[in-house]
């Protein structure tokens, strides 16, 4: 899983890296607009070292920034999972308020906090927040039937076992948006450098955009890449093993 | 072959036809079709000349039809030239210098700002910065990546200064930090955001002062405008009938008898200005285009470009010397 994410990131950085040389050559533009493939790598060989602890930098505030989320959604869509007034309420607020776009609230959250960790934070977690909520929203929501009859016409049905089922049904499900969001969590971070922050890669692409250097960008794009699509690959193969894990009976084979 | 091998690659020779025509696409420079003309910022008093050169008809008694763009945070007018999306643009020397040292082919026309706006503001109740010396222990703005960093660097060293004698921090979009006084000198466009700020701290009872690098001996240079040299050398005429129209516009821009005129033409680009502050703007605007009357607006400032080199290769800006003089095409000082 982990290295199939590194691949498929390394074919796609390829080809995006091919399709712009192939327009350079094509149109004779100068370094100045596309970077050729000797600057490319030479400015990898200078600023490769410094974009990995930039974007290790970022990714600190992405992992911080997803557990917030995710702990957030779990805990407002299982309170919205219920039919009855509140949970309803809670639906409508949340669809309405992820509809309003957060980077927009970016600068106000800056003059408000400053650019550092907190503004960065709340970014992420908010940029990560509403996609999740959505979809832990839809699964908790959405009984399943044919288990929670059982539980339900036995008298033994809780609140907890009901968020259970539900999980367990979904695993595949929670596990993809999960890792899907930490890509939205990278990007709010970055978004939130890029912005006003004062550290991380966004804020490393920045400075290389004043300067109207794309080979800076490319570098600290393939850096972001490999790193993200790590993350993504570890979350993805602790997702399997918990699965793995639910599946087989203590003690028993797999189903 | 099959069918769909032959579709697949049919497909693939159309988009790669197509995107050589996207790119390769050069904008129409003869006389009789539109010039594109790319600004560096968004319309505002800063670009009054650009904006009666084409709101005035300086352009169309010139016998063209320009169309003036907006620049932008995204914006590269010398990216634009040799995309073939613009003729003209506005670049800043910083620009121009690495664009050159990347095989760029740019020429510059004419130099607008005879004095860079980039200065810095601080508050007048702060011992007044007399000498380089003065910067000493001050909390100093400037924005990483950016011109005033250059400067600041290059004033700095100048001073004998390291980074323990000064408070540097990175400033971005909002004056926050520099309102709420966590840092005492501020880097400002001088006749745009310092006209903004002395007027909102006036507003609170303070009074501020600004902090020109030139007066220290640090000239470098900003906006000018360019072209790339195959315009020059296929289309001389236009080239000339564009800069003589847009060098008189400027003329008239400055112009103090013009100023009402002037500000209502700036009023329709620029909505979201007060009358009060665009006026203080252009005020503010004309010693840094034309700053006494023998000046031709226009001139370029050989020395202050080898100077700008120069620094930018003492920051590591750029790796080697561009002999930038070779690309000033336009009447020098």
């Amino acid at each position: 899983m982990l290295f199939r994410r590194i691949y498929q990131f390394l074919i796609v950085y390829c080809l995006g890296v091919t399709g712009l040389l192939a327009i350079k050559y094509a149109t004779g533009l100068s370094n100045y607009v596309i970077p050729d493939l000797t600057l490319l790598f030479d400015t990898a060989r200078r600023m490769l070292t410094g974009y990995f602890f930039d974007v290790l930098n970022t990714l600190s505030v992405t992992v911080l920034g997803q557990m917030v989320s995710i702990f957030m959604a779990f805990f407002v869509g299982i309170i919205g999972r219920k039919s009855s007034w509140l949970g309803s309420f809670i639906k409508v607020m949340a669809y309405n308020i992820q509809a309003y776009p957060i980077v927009a609230l970016a600068p106000i959250i800056f003059i408000l906090m400053g650019d550092g960790f907190l503004s960065r934070l709340l970014i992420a977690s908010m940029i990560c927040y509403f996609p999740l909520l959505l979809s832990v929203l839809g699964i908790m929501a959405s009984p399943i039937k044919d288990i929670e009859h059982f539980y339900i016409a036995t008298g033994r049905m809780r609140w907890q076992l009901e968020v259970k089922i539900r999980a367990f049904e979904n695993l595949n499900k929670l596990t993809t948006v999960i890792a899907g969001s930490a890509t939205l969590a990278m990007a709010g971070t970055i978004v939130a450098e890029f912005i006003a922050a004062d550290q991380g890669v966004g804020y490393s692409i920045r400075i290389a955009l004043y300067q109207s250097d794309l080979a800076r960008i490319l570098v600290a794009l393939f850096s972001i890449g490999i790193i993200i699509s790590v993350y993504q690959g570890i979350l993805e193969t602790v997702g399997e093993q918990i699965k793995t894990k639910w599946f087989a009976p203590k003690g028993g084979e797999l189903l | 072959m099959n069918q769909k091998s032959r579709a697949g690659i049919a497909i693939r020779a159309g988009l790669m036809i197509l995107c050589i025509m996207l790119f390769s696409a050069e904008t129409p420079a003869v006389a009789g079709d539109t010039l594109n003309y790319r600004l560096k910022w968004l319309f505002n008093t800063s670009v009054a000349g650009d904006i009666i050169a084409d709101t005035g008809g300086f352009f169309k008694k010139a016998g063209l039809d320009v169309s003036v763009n907006e620049g932008g945070a995204g914006k590269n007018a010398i990216k634009e030239l040799e995309l073939g999306y613009a003729n003209f643009g506005v670049a800043s020397a910083d620009q121009v210098i690495r664009a050159l040292e990347k095989g760029a082919d740019v020429v510059v026309l004419a130099q607008l700002f005879q004095v860079n706006p980039m200065q810095w503001i601080y508050r007048s109740d702060q011992p007044e910065i007399r000498e380089l010396s003065d910067l000493k222990g001050r909390h100093i703005g400037v924005t990483f990546g950016g011109n005033d960093e250059t400067i600041m660097n290059t004033l700095l060293a100048k001073a004998g200064f390291t980074s323990k004698d000064v408070r540097i921090s990175s400033v971005r979009f909002d004056f926050t930090p520099f309102l709420k006084k966590e840092v005492d000198v501020w880097p400002v466009y001088r006749n745009s955001q310092g006209v903004i700020l002395e007027e909102r701290l006036a507003a609170e009872g303070e009074q501020v002062k600004f902090f020109n690098p030139a007066d220290y001996g640090v000239a470098f240079v900003a906006n000018s405008v360019v072209t790339s040299g195959t315009m020059l050398k296929k289309h001389p005429e236009t080239v000339k009938a564009f800069m003589t129209a847009l060098l008189s516009a400027w003329e008239f821009a400055v112009d103090p008898a013009n100023e009402p005129q002037v500000l209502a033409q700036i009023k329709k680009k620029d909505k979201g200005t007060k009358n009060n502050i665009r006026q203080k703007q252009l005020k503010a605007t004309r010693p840094l285009i034309k700053p006494d009357k023998g000046t031709k607006i226009g001139i370029i400032d050989v020395g202050a470009w080898q100077q700008t080199e120069r620094i930018m290769i003492q920051e590591k800006q750029i790796v080697a010397p561009v002999d930038v003089t070779s690309r000033l095409v336009g009447p020098k000082k």
